[in-house]
């Protein structure tokens, strides 16, 4: 039994002379005591409409969603035990900071002295603590970000909803921060749910991560297995910076395994043995299928795949390298730097375990092997 | 002979100094990034090389001549907004015509034919604005601004509004695009890691001022200030404020406890504190201990951009973070490991002036 | 919670039933009335079925008006001509000072501008009376009294104000770097306001003449004191329905829907096109 547990979950917004909107369709999803998870997607993908049904500003139009085992969804927010940081911060203009949270402790009736000791360890945490006693309206946009997220994190809640909650971030705070916010939730065994368009904020804070798109789950898996075992080929395209590269290979038959093909110089043997009978079949079958591989799992330097360099950029840490192969727009990501200018040819290395086949209906038939 | 000099211009807007004697000179076919924190002047640079406000002080030259005073329309310039300022009401043909003198003729039409082929936006060419895409309309927005070849380029943070994804694309294509017409090219942006993919010089602009002016690559290594050391790099570099001692003719420096090496003795000027700065990717980590090395507890383990970005308690309690790749080794939160950086990963900057110690001096003695 | 109940319907349809019967009431009233002869009106109890009549109309437009005193020469076509002249006088005039100086408060931010900017408004404020006495000795001296240039000078007042303060809200909304981006493009400032910023601003710009041309349209004591008989608007016309031998309600009835109409005309015409002025989006990117 789940910590939350949602089931069938369908949303379907009508408004008069406008074709119904189906935000959220049939999603399940349970998340388990004390997990992080990130709703991540881009705008309009129902991530934000699932944030708001758990939370109860929005009423679920089928399904059900259960916390602790008990049924929330037709509560009204206040008696569902939920804490929420708002993206647009929400924050009470006539209060000061130090008001603003301890504005959130006012159901638990706790002593003063504990208000202002549990006030002021949030604060310390999010490095607000020398702006206590400052009203929302003079503080910065990012520090408003962090009264909000203290707002909803110094609560005792069964479960803490956030939603775009670090976007506003100064940049050099974001790293840090995430950091400290894993640490507290993780200590406290808090329950959290966020919101976010941003992947390095997901896969930062997150256990598990949902991939949304059209109202519909994708994937609910960790950071490494969604940019490692795409479930599909929009997980495949949508996660990792950059997306996988994907290319449209030839399939035919060779011996017992199949050998896909994308040119004279870009081809691979599949071994059968590595394939499931479902595998198999989709590949006899099909004359072209999607093969999908991650730009950190090529080697460049040798190989045999020819690469004409389109761009070669250091960004401090690594190396973006994109090039033309076969008409196709190759990107390579290595954590050292090469001389490559535009125009040269270079050789990529490319392993026929690193490639992720796609089947006509764009599920991913065989994934790639994780070293 | 530079496309675009900039000397020493100034302006002031009520008590601010926006702009305090700023300098630079751009190439043609040369790409410079401008980059620095909100309300560091940046859009005001831009502005005034644009002839929306008018210096203060100093001269503005293009390919030359001075263009301070003169009209926007004399300038040569072509610019690229954050919020794409389109024209909403003509097609995006004639929002990228409009850029052309001649913005009739057969000659117009296959200019804008070509920019548009570059820029993959042919088949739009027909709709208004608001029937384009966030992606497709900054693309109208930099055809617009390319296609009279303008002697200076001006990008005022373009890739701000359009998703992670289509950021990531055009990072990739715009230093191609942007070279095509030896234009000078000032390019705006906020993101670090934008202007070292797109930018051959970066100029760091904070408060008013050029903090330091140098190849992407010179100023992720060798940053001139421990403010342009914060601004680059994700995450931000540790640091650490010490007081270094000699022993042995060497010097040393403790932090949390342990014992590291900085270099020969007639390096550093006296007992003097200092910043020591080193980057994430840079810590070493490993659970045995030693006198060089920081005893750290782990806080947290976030994956970051291909890496794992551990944040460290040290027992000073001081938070660092630490940026490993993934595979390098195994841990969990609240575990105790030992923390170690190499003597060349370190940076040091003044505590007073907070400007760059050269270590170049300390590298040869050592 | 986007369901809603029978009964909320139900009240939600008695509510918005009430409205319109509120404030539709005198308009079909007054419509009802204008085919209808004095005797029909004066009736009582009144009745909603009765046997229409154009006699109203004929006498509006042959411009005799018969009473029980006997024939009257009324000038009510005259009068609907003056309003028309006058009216769109004011406006074109207002429209050409108007919009340029409402698109430098926009844009331009000048020593004293907000205080010129308010004390235009502020003669919206003023009571006309107060203004009209010794404006009409001045136009006694001038020679303007009783001039078609004199009237819509004065309608200024009414006419200025509005148009400066709606499309100066205009021109704020649209973003200064479209304007910029054009001049970049090689244009000059006055290909700029007239190419981009007119254009865009152009809902609005409809949107205050329309609604100045209804103020003046309306205007009434300005007229009367400054016009006299064959320079007078229907607003002040209208007046000479009450005779002596008692009001003529029923040529009353038929001036009103007369004079309302070109406006109503208007505003529905404008509407559509403000509709899709408005939608045109993207002025903000």
């Amino acid at each position: 039994m789940g910590m939350l547990e949602l089931r069938s979950i369908d949303k379907v917004y009508r408004s008069r002379g406008r074709p119904a909107v189906h935000a959220v369709r049939s999603l399940d999803m349970a998340v388990e005591k004390g997990e992080i998870v990130a709703l991540l997607g881009s705008s309009g993908c129902g991530k934000t409409s699932t944030l708001r049904m758990i939370a109860g500003f929005e009423s679920v139009t089928a399904g059900s969603i259960a916390l602790r085992g008990r049924r929330i969804d037709e509560l009204p927010p206040a008696r569902r035990k939920v804490a929420m940081a708002f993206e647009g911060y929400s924050l009470y203009p006539p209060l000061t900071v130090r008001e603003n949270i301890a504005f959130a402790l006012k159901s638990q009736q706790l002593s003063r002295s504990e208000v202002s000791r549990r006030v002021e360890a949030i604060a310390r945490l999010v490095e607000i603590d020398d702006i206590l006693e400052s009203y929302p309206r003079v503080i910065s946009g990012g520090q408003q970000q962090r009264v909000s997220l203290a707002r909803a994190l110094v609560r005792d809640a069964d479960l803490y909803l956030l939603d775009e909650p670090m976007g506003q971030l100064e940049p050099q705070l974001r790293a840090v921060l995430r950091g400290r916010i894993k640490s507290l939730l993780a200590e406290r065994e808090m329950t959290a749910i966020f919101v976010t368009h941003d992947q390095t904020e997901a896969s930062a804070l997150a256990d598990r991560i949902v991939v949304m798109e059209d109202g519909v789950l994708q994937q609910f898996a960790s950071e490494k297995e969604l940019k490692e075992r795409p479930a599909n080929l929009f997980v495949a395209s949508f996660i990792g910076e950059p997306p996988m590269n994907l290319l449209e290979m030839e399939v035919k038959q060779a011996g017992s395994g199949f050998r896909l093909s994308a040119g004279p110089d870009v081809a691979f043997d599949i071994s059968g043995d590595g394939l499931d009978q479902a595998a198999r079949g989709v590949l006899a079958a099909v004359p072209r299928v999607q093969v999908g591989i991650r730009p950190q799992r090529i080697g460049v330097g040798e190989g045999a795949v020819r690469v004409r360099i389109g761009s070669n950029q250091w960004l401090g840490d690594q190396s973006h390298i994109a090039g033309e192969c076969a008409g196709y727009l190759l990107i390579a990501v290595i954590p050292n730097r090469i001389a490559a200018r535009p125009g040269d040819v270079v050789q990529f290395a490319i392993a026929p375990r690193h490639l992720n086949i796609f089947g006509p209906d764009g599920v991913c038939i065989r994934h790639a092997e994780v070293s | 002979m530079a496309g675009l000099e900039i000397k020493s211009v100034s302006k002031t807007f009520g008590t601010v100094r926006t702009a305090d004697s700023l300098s630079l000179s751009v190439e043609p076919g040369e790409i410079v990034a401008v980059f620095g924190p909100s309300g560091g002047g940046k859009t005001v640079l831009l502005r005034m090389i644009a002839g929306m406000f008018e210096p203060d002080e100093g001269d503005i030259l293009i390919g030359g001549r001075s263009i301070v005073g003169a009209a926007p329309e004399r300038r040569s310039i072509g610019m690229a907004f954050q919020n794409f300022a389109l024209f909403p009401h003509m097609t995006a043909r004639d929002n990228i015509a409009s850029g052309l003198r001649k913005k009739r003729g057969a000659d117009a039409a296959a200019r804008v034919q070509t920019i548009s082929r570059l820029l993959k936006i042919e088949h739009v060419l027909g709709h208004v604005p608001r029937e384009l895409s966030n992606g497709q309309k900054q693309r109208t927005a930099l055809a617009r601004a390319l296609v009279g070849n303008p002697e200076v380029l001006l990008l005022d943070d373009p890739l701000r509004n359009v998703d992670a994804k289509l950021r990531y694309e055009m990072r990739l294509e715009l230093p191609n695009l942007l070279r095509r017409g030896e234009a000078a090219v000032l390019y705006v942006t906020q993101d670090y890691r934008e202007a070292m993919a797109i930018a051959d010089r970066i100029a760091v602009l904070t408060a008013g001022r050029f903090e330091q002016v140098a190849s992407p690559e010179e100023i992720y290594a060798r940053p001139a200030s421990v403010a342009v050391a914060r601004l680059f790099g994700d995450p931000s570099i540790n640091l650490a404020e010490i007081v270094p001692f000699v022993e042995h003719g060497t010097v040393f420096a403790t932090i949390s406890g342990a014992r590291v090496l900085l270099g020969a003795a007639d390096a550093l000027p006296g007992d003097r504190p200092y910043w020591l700065g080193v980057r994430p990717e840079d810590l070493g980590i490993s659970l045995l201990g030693g006198g060089d090395a920081m005893p750290a507890r782990v806080l947290a383990i976030t994956p970051m951009h291909e890496k794992v970005v551990l944040l460290l308690r040290l027992e000073d309690g001081k938070e660092w973070l630490a940026s490993l790749r993934p595979d390098a080794l195994k841990l969990a939160a609240e575990d105790s490991v030992f923390v170690r950086f190499a003597q060349e990963a370190v940076q040091l900057f003044d505590r007073e002036t907070g400007l760059r110690v050269s270590l170049s001096h300390r590298r040869q003695a050592a | 919670m986007e369901h809603e109940s029978l009964a909320g319907r139900i009240f939600r349809g008695a509510a918005l039933t009430l409205i319109l019967v509120f404030f539709m009431f005198p308009i079909v009233w007054i419509l009802l009335m204008s085919f209808q002869t004095n005797e029909q009106i004066l009736r009582i109890p009144p009745r909603i079925l009765f046997e229409p009549t154009l006699a109203n109309y004929e006498a509006l437009i042959s411009g005799q008006l018969r009473t029980a005193a006997g024939n009257l020469e009324i000038t009510f076509m005259r009068n609907l001509w003056n309003s028309f002249v006058l009216s769109s006088g004011a406006v074109v005039l207002a429209l050409l000072l108007g919009v340029p100086a409402a698109y430098a408060f926009a844009r331009f931010k000048f020593r004293l501008g907000e205080t010129i900017a308010f004390t235009l408004l502020s003669f919206r404020f003023a009571p006309p009376l107060l203004v009209l006495l010794p404006l009409s000795l001045y136009y006694q001296e001038l020679g303007l009294n009783d001039t078609y240039v004199g009237i819509v000078w004065v309608y200024q007042l009414i006419a200025l104000p509005l148009i400066l303060w709606i499309v100066r809200g205009y021109f704020e909304d649209i973003s200064p770097d479209i304007e910029h981006a054009y001049r970049l493009a090689g244009h000059s400032w006055s290909e700029a306001f007239t190419r981009i910023a007119v254009p865009l601003a152009g809902p609005g710009i409809a949107a205050a003449g329309l609604l100045s041309f209804i103020f003046c349209w309306n205007n009434f004591i300005f007229a009367l004191i400054l016009a006299s008989a064959d320079k007078q608007p229907v607003t002040v016309g209208a007046l000479a329905f009450v005779t002596a031998s008692g009001i003529q309600y029923g040529q009353i009835a038929a001036a009103i829907v007369l004079s309302v109409t070109p406006t109503l005309l208007l505003a529905l015409y404008a509407q559509r096109y403000l509709v899709e002025g408005l939608s045109l989006g993207a002025v903000k990117g």
